[in-house]
C-alpha cells in the first residue's frame, strides 16, 4: 500500500468502544434530522421578527446611477431599506481579492446582483416596497462567455483587471519540452465543461438581531464558514468583532456554496442594524442559483506525451474558466486546476496556463472537488483515448504511472500515503473488467459500455487563508461537576458528519461511554474558532485537534485518578469509565469520582487540543504554491457501467464501483455515504446539470429546469474502502468526500464511448447530444451504403 | 418560497354548488390537488380571488364500470388511477401515464382533472415574478409578444399533461357541467392549440368525469421522454392504442403530448390499416407524427431532439404493441 513503515502517533485504544474510531454508526445528529426536530435557520423562532427581501438587478452590466427608495420608504410597515450606500467596504473570502459589495455600488455586474433590501412587517409589504424602488442606470456591454470578455476592446468589469482576466497562472514544473521530445505518442484535445451549481437541499436563510443598547449583533446563518462570516460582518459593518456573535444552526448541505461569506449574510445584518431589531431573510431556490459560487464553465486544451509502454512524459494544459462577476474563491479555483494535475500519477513535467475570466454572470466559487474536477475529466479522457491508440488497457496504463509514497511531486506536494494501486485492483475485480471491458455489446437499440477513471483530492488545504499564527484547528473539552464531557467545536457540520467524527475520536481516546459526551458546535460566543468546512479539512485537522484535546484531558484525569487512588500516575490503569490501580482491579473508582477529584481546587476544566500543518507541507515556493498543498491526498478509482438507448440518446447508469483510499475509515458508514454522494454529484454534472444563461438571465433557476438527478436515476454504487493509514491523519484518516467525484465524468464518457462508438469531450453528456451524434452516425452509415 | 396572496377559500358540497360559487366569484379558481396551481400562484402566474376546493365532491372521486366503459371522476388521484387494477389491466396506457406524472407526492395529491386541465408550460412563463419582469414578461401573462417565436401573434406554451394523450388514444369522452347542465364530448374537443387558452371550457365550467371504452380488443401503452426518471414533465410523450386481428392491423390511434399547446391525436394513419405492420407503415407513422409535431423552444431541451424522439416513441410503441398482440 506504499504507506511508509512507521509507528502511529495515534493508535486505537486497547479497550474497544463500539462508538470509537472505526465504528460503523449513524451520525450523532441523525435522529434529530430524520425525526424533524433539528432546527435549521429558517425554523428559528424570534420575537418581533421583520421580513427581509432583496431587490436584485435585472441588468447584466450597468453603471448604477441612482437607487431611489423614497417611495418605498413611505409605505407603512417598512422598517428599513438598505442600499449600496450603506456599506462601502468590499468583501471576499480571499483577503487579497476582495472586490464585491454586499449591495451593488456604482456598478451592477450580473442579473440577480443585490441592489437594495427591505425589512418590513410582513412579506406583502416587503414585496410592495421592492416594487417601488427605482433604479437609474446606464447599461454597458455585457459579456456572458469568457472569450467575449477577453476581446481587446471589452469594457472592464473591474478597472484593475486588464483583459477581464482575474488571474492568469503560468507554471512549468519539470522540462515539458524534453518530455514531449522523448514521447512516442503526443495528442492534444479540447474539452468543454458546462457550469454547474451545488443544488444543496436547504435554500439560503439568515436571521439577524441587533441590540441597539449595547450595539451587539447576532447572526444565524446557513454557512459552512462561520468564522469568515464573522470577520466579514465586522469588516463590512465596521463593528468590533467582539460585538458580533455568529451561530450556525443545522445546515442542509453546502458543497461549497456556503464556503465563503455571502452577500445576504451582510445584508440581513445591515437590515437588522438599520431596523434596530430582528430581521429574517428567507431566500428562494432561484436566489440560490443567482448567488451561485458553483463550478465555472471551463474550456480545457490539454496535451499529453506518452511512451510506447504508457508511461507519461509530459503534460501541457490551458484552462479557461468563466468566473462570473466577482473574485470570490476564483483565483484559488484556477490555481487548484493546475496544481492538482499532479499528485495522482507520476508525472515528470507539467506546463500549465490558467485564466480566470470575469463575466457578467453570477460569481463562481468553490464546489465539491474545487478546481480539480474539470481538468481531471480532460486528463483522464485523453489518457483513455491515447491508451486505446497504444493498445493498452485503461487500468493497465494507469498502473504504469503510479507514484511511490512517500514522495514529493514536481510542484512541491507531499504524498505520504497512496492506496491507488489497491483501489485499481478492487475496481478491476469487482467490475469484472478483464472479462467484460470492450465486450459489452449491443442488444437491439441498447448499447452497453464500461469505463473507469481515477481521481484524488486534498485532506485540507495546508495553508490557511488568514495568517493569524493560530493553530489550524482547535477543540475544547469541558468537564464540570456533572461528569459530562462537552466537546466545543467551531467545525461546521453541514451534513458531512464532522460532529460524528469528532465525537468518535474523543470517545476513542478517552475510552468513555459515548453517551457521556455532548457536542456543541458553532456559536462564536461559546465554541473555539474553526476555519470552516472546506477543502475536506475537518476530519484531518479538527480530528487531530480532537485527539489532542482528548489526550490532554485524559492526562489530567489520570493524574486525578492517581491522587484519589493514592498511587503514582504510572500505576493507574485507565478504563475510560473508571480507573484502577494497575494489577489490583478491586481498587477501582468510577469516572464520577475521578472527575470530582480533577475539579478540586480548580473548578470546571476546559482543555484545549490543537493541530497545525507543519510548514513543510504548505506547498511549493512558487506564487500560489500553497493551493493544492495538503498533508494527505485521498485516492479513488471507479468503474461505471451504462446502457444507452441509442434511439432516444438516453443513458442509464447500471452500476458504479468506487474504491476510496481514505487512509482509515473513522466511520465506514459515513465514508460510504460520502463516496456515494460524491459519485452521485459527479453523475449530475456528467449527465444532466448545467446552468443556462440567455443574455445573462439564468433560465434554469429551479429544480424543474436544472437537472439534478432523482433517486430513480441513481444507480447502485458499491463502495470499497482502502486503508493506507496516513502517517499524519487522525488514526491514519484522510478525506473521503471530494476525491471520488472527479473520476466519474471521464469514466462515464468512456462507458458511453463503448456503448455508442463516440467519445464525448463536453459535459454534460445529455440525451440530445447523444441523439445528434447518433443521427450523424446513421447518416454516415447510409452514405457509405449509397457510395458502395 | 414566496408567500401566498390573500384569497377566499370555499369548499362546496356538490358540483352544482361549485358552479354557483364560481359564478359569484369571477376571479376564482377550482382547486383539487393544487400541485400545478399553487406553485403558479406563488409565482404570480395566477390571479386568484377565491379558491374553490373540489376535495369535498364525493361524486368526482369515484371509478365505476358503466355501460362498457370505465368512468373515472375528475377528482380521483393520479396515484389511485395508476394503482387501480382494472385500469392497469384493461387501460395500461392510462395507468402508465398516471404513474409517470411528477413524483409520488404529486401523484398522491394531483388529480385526473388537474392533469387534464394542466396549465400550458414555457420556460419563459414558468418563472418568478422578478424573472419575468426582468425579461419584460410575455403575452401569456402581464406582457406582450412571444419570447419563443419573436413575431408570433399566438402563444406556443406547450401542453404537458401525461394522462390526456393516453385517454385520447383510448377514445375517451368527458362529462362537463356548465351553466346549461351536463354535456358529453370527446376528450379531444376539450383542447385547442393555443398556449393562452388551451381549454375549450367556458368560465366556471367543471370537468366531472372521463369515460373510457373498455374494449379489450385494443391494447395500449404510454411512454414519455424526459431528462430524469421522475419529476419532469414530458419533453415528448406518446400514447398508442392498437387493434390487431391475426396478422392485420385493424385499428391504430396515436396521441402525443408536450409537442403543441394541446395534446394531439395523429391523423392520416388509415393507410396503415388492413394489413400487417411493416417498415413502410412505421415510416408513414413517423411521417404523420412529424407533420403534427409543433414543438417550439418552450423548454431548455432542443426542439430537434423533442421532435426526433417523439417519432421514435411512436414507432417503438406501435411495434411493441403489435408484437405483443400476436
Amino acid at each position: 500500500m506504499n504507506a511508509p513503515e512507521r509507528k502511529l502517533t495515534l493508535t486505537p485504544a486497547a479497550t474497544k468502544s463500539d462508538r470509537g474510531v472505526g465504528a460503523r454508526m449513524p451520525l450523532v445528529d441523525g435522529i434529530e434530522k430524520v425525526t424533524g426536530t433539528a432546527r435549521y435557520t429558517a425554523d428559528l423562532q424570534a420575537n418581533g421578527v421583520l421580513v427581509g427581501k432583496i431587490l436584485r438587478s435585472p441588468y447584466a452590466h450597468a453603471e448604477l446611477l441612482e437607487v431611489d427608495v423614497s417611495e418605498a420608504l413611505k409605505l407603512p410597515g417598512v422598517r428599513a431599506i438598505v442600499t449600496g450606500a450603506d456599506c462601502d467596504v468590499p468583501y471576499g473570502v480571499i483577503p487579497i481579492a476582495q472586490n464585491e459589495f454586499p449591495l451593488a455600488r456604482e456598478r451592477i455586474r450580473y442579473i440577480g446582483e443585490p441592489v437594495a433590501a427591505v425589512a418590513a412587517v410582513d412579506e406583502a409589504t416587503a414585496d410592495l416596497a421592492l416594487s417601488r424602488i427605482r433604479l437609474r442606470v446606464r447599461e454597458l456591454p455585457a459579456y456572458f462567455k469568457a472569450a467575449d470578455a477577453r476581446v481587446a476592446d471589452a469594457v472592464l468589469l473591474h478597472e484593475n483587471k486588464q483583459g477581464n482576466i482575474e488571474r492568469a497562472v503560468h507554471n512549468e514544473f519539470g522540462d515539458t519540452a524534453a518530455g514531449f521530445a522523448a514521447a512516442d505518442l503526443i495528442r492534444e484535445e479540447n474539452y468543454d465543461c458546462a457550469e454547474v451549481h451545488h443544488a444543496m437541499m436547504e435554500p439560503n436563510a439568515a436571521l439577524a438581531t441587533f441590540e441597539p443598547e449595547r450595539g451587539h449583533l447576532t447572526l444565524w446563518s446557513v454557512t459552512q464558514v462561520p468564522y469568515y462570516v464573522h470577520l466579514t460582518l465586522a469588516q463590512c459593518l465596521k463593528m468590533a468583532a467582539a460585538h458580533i456573535r455568529v451561530i450556525k444552526p443545522f445546515v442542509g448541505g453546502g458543497f461549497g456554496h456556503r464556503v465563503e461569506p455571502l452577500n445576504f449574510e451582510v445584508i440581513v445584518a445591515l437590515l437588522a442594524r438599520a431596523a434596530r431589531g430582528t430581521v429574517r431573510l428567507l431566500m428562494t431556490r432561484e436566489e440560490a442559483f443567482l448567488t451561485h459560487r458553483g463550478r465555472p464553465e471551463t474550456q480545457i486544451r490539454i496535451r499529453l506525451g506518452l511512451m510506447r509502454d504508457g508511461r507519461m512524459t509530459a503534460c501541457q494544459a490551458e484552462v479557461v474558466q468563466r468566473g462570473g462577476a466577482y473574485g470570490g474563491y476564483g483565483l484559488v479555483t484556477i490555481l487548484y486546476s493546475g496544481a492538482l494535475i499532479n499528485g495522482l500519477y507520476n508525472l515528470p513535467a507539467v506546463k500549465y496556463d490558467g485564466y480566470r475570466v470575469y463575466s457578467n454572470t453570477p460569481p463562481c466559487g468553490a464546489m465539491r472537488g474545487h478546481g480539480t474536477v474539470n481538468i481531471r475529466f480532460a486528463f483522464e479522457s485523453l489518457l483513455d483515448t491515447m491508451a486505446a491508440e497504444l493498445g493498452i488497457d485503461p487500468i493497465a496504463i494507469r498502473r504504469r504511472n503510479l507514484l511511490q509514497a512517500p514522495t514529493e511531486t514536481i510542484n512541491g506536494l507531499k504524498v505520504m500515503s497512496y492506496g491507488l494501486p489497491e483501489c485499481l485492483d478492487w475496481v478491476e475485480a469487482a467490475s469484472g473488467w478483464k472479462a467484460r471491458k470492450g465486450r459489452m455489446g449491443r442488444q437491439g437499440h441498447i448499447g452497453k459500455g464500461l469505463g473507469m477513471a481515477c481521481s484524488h483530492f486534498v485532506s485540507g488545504s495546508a495553508k490557511p487563508v488568514h495568517f493569524t499564527g493560530q493553530p489550524h484547528a482547535t477543540i475544547a473539552l469541558r468537564l464540570d461537576f456533572d461528569g459530562g464531557v462537552t466537546i466545543l467545536t467551531g467545525a461546521a457540520d453541514i451534513g458531512q458528519g464532522s460532529s460524528t467524527i469528532i465525537t468518535q475520536i474523543v470517545t476513542e481516546v478517552l475510552g468513555v461511554d459515548y453517551r457521556r459526551l455532548r457536542l456543541i458546535a458553532n456559536d462564536s460566543a461559546i465554541t473555539p474558532k474553526d476555519n470552516g468546512s472546506y477543502s475536506s479539512r475537518v476530519t484531518f485537522m479538527v480530528g487531530n485537534a480532537a485527539a489532542d484535546a482528548a489526550q490532554n484531558l485524559k492526562t489530567l484525569l489520570v493524574a486525578a485518578a492517581a491522587r484519589r487512588l493514592k498511587v503514582t500516575e504510572a500505576d493507574v490503569e485507565w478504563f475510560g469509565e473508571g480507573a484502577a490501580v494497575a494489577g489490583d482491579p478491586a481498587r477501582h473508582i468510577p469516572f464520577e469520582d475521578i472527575a470530582e477529584e480533577a475539579l478540586v481546587g480548580v473548578g470546571m476544566l476546559t482543555v484545549n487540543g490543537t493541530f497545525t500543518c507543519p510548514i513543510e507541507f504548505q506547498g511549493g515556493k512558487q506564487r500560489g504554491g500553497a493551493v493544492g498543498s495538503t498533508m494527505g491526498f485521498s485516492y479513488a478509482a471507479q468503474a461505471v457501467e451504462v446502457s444507452v438507448d441509442l434511439d432516444l440518446g438516453k443513458i442509464t447508469i447500471d452500476k458504479v464501483w468506487c474504491a476510496i483510499d481514505c487512509g482509515f475509515a473513522i466511520n465506514p458508514m459515513s465514508v460510504e455515504g460520502q463516496v456515494q454522494g460524491a459519485v452521485w454529484m459527479g453523475m449530475g454534472q456528467a449527465m444532466s446539470e448545467e446552468t443556462v444563461y440567455e443574455n445573462g438571465r439564468h433560465r434554469a433557476t429551479n429544480f424543474m429546469d436544472y437537472g439534478v438527478p432523482t433517486i430513480v436515476d441513481s444507480p447502485e454504487i458499491e463502495v470499497h474502502i482502502v486503508e493506507s493509514i496516513d502517517p499524519n491523519g487522525p488514526f491514519g484518516a484522510k478525506e473521503a468526500s471530494e476525491g471520488p467525484l472527479s473520476g466519474f465524468m471521464s469514466a462515464l464518457a468512456a462507458a458511453v464511448e463503448e456503448a455508442t462508438g463516440h467519445r464525448f469531450r463536453m459535459l454534460p453528456i445529455t440525451p440530445e447530444k447523444i441523439f445528434a451524434v447518433r443521427q450523424e452516425q446513421l447518416a454516415a452509415a447510409a452514405n457509405e451504403v449509397t457510395a458502395q | 418560497m414566496n408567500s401566498l396572496p390573500d384569497f377566499q377559500y370555499l369548499r362546496p358540497a356538490t358540483a352544482a354548488d361549485a358552479l354557483r360559487m364560481h359564478a359569484a366569484n369571477p376571479a376564482s379558481h377550482y382547486i383539487a390537488g393544487g400541485t400545478d396551481l399553487m406553485p403558479n400562484i406563488r409565482r404570480g402566474l395566477v390571479t386568484i380571488g377565491a379558491a374553490i376546493d373540489l376535495g369535498g365532491l364525493g361524486e368526482l372521486a369515484e371509478i365505476v364500470e358503466q355501460g362498457g366503459a370505465l368512468r373515472i371522476g375528475s377528482g380521483v388521484s393520479l396515484a389511485r388511477i395508476a394503482a387501480h387494477s382494472e385500469v392497469q389491466v384493461r387501460l395500461p396506457a392510462v395507468a402508465q401515464a398516471a404513474l409517470s406524472v411528477a413524483g409520488p407526492t404529486h401523484r398522491a395529491g394531483g388529480t385526473l382533472g388537474g392533469n387534464l386541465c394542466l396549465d400550458t408550460r414555457c420556460n419563459y412563463y414558468n418563472q418568478s415574478e422578478a424573472w419575468r419582469a426582468g425579461n419584460n414578461y410575455c403575452m401569456k401573462r402581464d406582457g406582450e409578444g412571444c419570447r419563443v417565436a419573436k413575431k408570433s401573434k399566438r402563444c406556443y406554451a406547450a401542453f404537458s399533461g401525461d394522462v390526456a394523450p393516453a385517454l385520447i388514444a383510448m377514445n375517451a369522452e368527458v362529462e362537463i357541467l356548465g351553466a346549461r347542465g351536463v354535456r358529453r364530448q370527446p376528450l379531444t374537443e376539450l383542447y385547442q392549440d393555443d398556449g393562452m387558452k388551451w381549454l375549450t371550457l367556458a368560465p366556471g365550467e367543471l370537468l366531472l368525469t372521463v369515460s373510457v371504452p373498455l374494449d379489450d380488443v385494443w391494447v395500449s401503452a404510454y411512454e414519455k421522454v424526459r431528462m430524469r426518471g421522475a419529476i419532469d414533465f414530458p419533453l415528448a410523450g406518446v400514447a398508442v392504442a392498437l387493434r390487431r386481428e391475426k396478422d392485420v392491423l385493424t385499428g391504430l390511434r396515436i396521441a402525443c403530448t408536450g409537442v403543441a399547446s394541446q395534446p394531439l391525436l395523429i391523423d392520416g394513419l388509415d393507410a396503415v390499416l388492413g394489413k400487417p405492420l411493416d417498415d413502410a407503415s412505421l415510416a408513414l407513422i413517423a411521417e404523420q407524427a412529424d407533420l403534427a409535431n409543433r414543438s417550439m423552444k418552450t423548454t431548455l431541451v432542443d426542439v430537434l431532439y423533442r421532435r426526433g424522439v417523439s417519432l421514435v416513441l411512436a414507432k417503438r410503441l406501435t411495434q411493441r404493441l403489435w408484437d405483443a398482440a400476436a
